[in-house]
């Protein structure tokens, strides 16, 4: 039996969604005010990692282009671990598809527009060094963190809540989450093709979930994939949703977009980061992982 | 090497697990006034959702709340600006999204009856958490940026 304990929970608006934070009570812990805190890491990590704010490093880089600049630590590792995904994805996983993005309309035209830079395959799209120092490898290339950068910030707000002495807490990122705690927290995962149904429920404890697929329109708008398949150029079209549970949000939210690229052909990428995932094809196919927890309940 | 199975799920499964409705209080008006300004502060109404906020006669900023609503959902939420118009903070107060418009799923939405802010959740137990694509808040950032330009600029 679950103890009744108390509790906090805000949300506040962040990296284009909404950013939930749960935490239960620790002994000697202000509940309220880690969870400010936590909201405060957020928001840095918004101000670093955006796209769209002009002062942010990502925009920093992609301005400096072969220029070598400084970014804070928190970008650094975020791209360091990009660059490493990139690796192990053999190109699938790639912070380099803004152009592509642009020219679909699902991120603004940059003002300095240019030539779609050279594939870059499987070599990182940033060129990384000491001092945390960081810049584009390809002249008119650009960078975008919007496939990881909500997966750190749910890693570093859990971080924060855990300084604090906050018991358990789940921070949930718009779909993108993770808890922390003596207890299991609930997950129920969206079905792609239909917002309004679940497809399955899990049970998250010292681990993370992350979701990517379709954009549901909150106008009834056309629904649209914003994961780009960096080979085509294109966005991806055979797989309508992919989830993937990893013990960090950082490694399940990169790793929803290579399972949204190849299927089941993502097997080795998943087990070198001990990851499992599910899946539903735009045909109505739902595959998972064979230690995909949570598989009874959904076949139950 | 990992294995795969494909799971084959009934309709009328995935059916019974719908969620057309799910709804969250977070924070009520005073528990949000009180975090955006923190200690003694008076809140002098502008008109129905807007607040001057003054401590000892100084304005310290303004206090806003709006509504924004799409086909799925409302979010209500509060805008803080500072004394000089920008935005220090932005808190959401209540979010409900719902599909078709009615309630088919009794169970779920239940987890909610007679829940107030300040009444404890049960760990693990208690309130379900949605993972699935990422639901973006354009509607809310327009709100914000005409919440701005109504209250922001006045202000001295």
């Amino acid at each position: 039996m679950a103890k009744t304990l108390a509790s906090v929970r805000r949300a506040r608006p962040f990296l284009g969604t909404l950013v939930e934070i749960t935490a239960w009570r620790g002994k000697a812990c202000r509940l309220e005010q880690a969870v400010e805190c936590a909201f405060g890491a957020l928001e840095r990590i918004h101000r670093l990692m955006s796209y769209h704010e002009p002062g942010s490093d990502v925009s920093r880089l992609n301005r400096a282009g072969k220029v070598p600049v400084v970014v804070h630590e928190w970008t650094y590792s975020v791209l360091q671990t990009s660059s490493e995904l990139q690796h192990q994805s053999k190109g699938l996983f790639n912070i380099a598809v803004a152009p592509t993005l642009e020219r679909l309309g699902l991120l603004p035209r940059s003002v300095e527009r240019s030539r779609q830079p050279a594939d870059l395959g499987q070599e990182g799209a940033v060129e990384l060094f000491a001092g945390n120092r960081a810049r584009l490898r390809a002249q008119g290339s650009r960078i975008d963190l919007g496939g990881i950068a909500k997966g750190f910030a749910v890693d570093q707000a859990i971080g924060v809540l855990r300084e604090h002495g906050v018991l358990s807490g789940l921070v949930n990122a718009g779909g993108d989450l993770a808890g922390f705690g003596p207890h299991e927290h609930l997950i129920a995962i969206r079905d792609p093709r239909d917002p309004a149904r679940l497809l399955a429920r899990t049970a998250l404890r010292d681990a993370a979930l992350a979701s990517s697929g379709l954009h549901f329109g909150f106008f009834g708008r056309s629904q649209h994939c914003s994961i780009i398949d960096p080979r085509a150029k294109q966005p991806v079209t055979a797989i309508s949703g992919a989830s993937v549970r990893a013990a960090s949000c950082t490694i399940a939210d990169a790793l929803t977009k290579v399972v949204m690229l190849v299927g089941t052909a993502a097997s080795d990428v998943l087990d070198g980061y001990g990851a499992s995932a599910l899946f539903v094809t735009t045909t109505g196919e739902v595959l998972a992982t064979a230690d995909w927890q949570g598989v009874h309940s959904l076949a139950a | 090497m990992v294995d795969w199975v494909q799971l084959t799920v009934p309709a009328a499964i995935v059916t019974k697990l719908a969620s057309p409705t799910y709804a969250v209080q977070y924070l009520t008006l005073a528990e949000s006034q009180k975090l955006s300004f923190p200690g003694a502060a008076d809140f002098v109404p502008i008109d129905t959702r807007a607040w001057k906020v003054a401590s000892d006669g100084k304005e310290l900023g303004r206090y806003i709340v709006d509504r924004v609503i799409g086909k799925h959902l409302y979010i209500d939420y509060a805008v803080t600006l500072d004394a000089g118009g920008r935005v220090q903070r932005v808190d959401i107060l209540q979010y409900r999204e719902a599909y078709g418009g009615e309630v088919r799923d009794r169970g779920w939405l239940n987890q909610f009856v007679g829940k107030s802010r300040t009444s404890p959740l049960q760990v693990g137990t208690d309130i379900r958490n949605i993972s699935g694509a990422t639901l973006s808040c354009h509607h809310l950032t327009e709100g914000i940026k005409r919440i701005v330009n109504r209250y922001g600029k006045d202000t001295r």
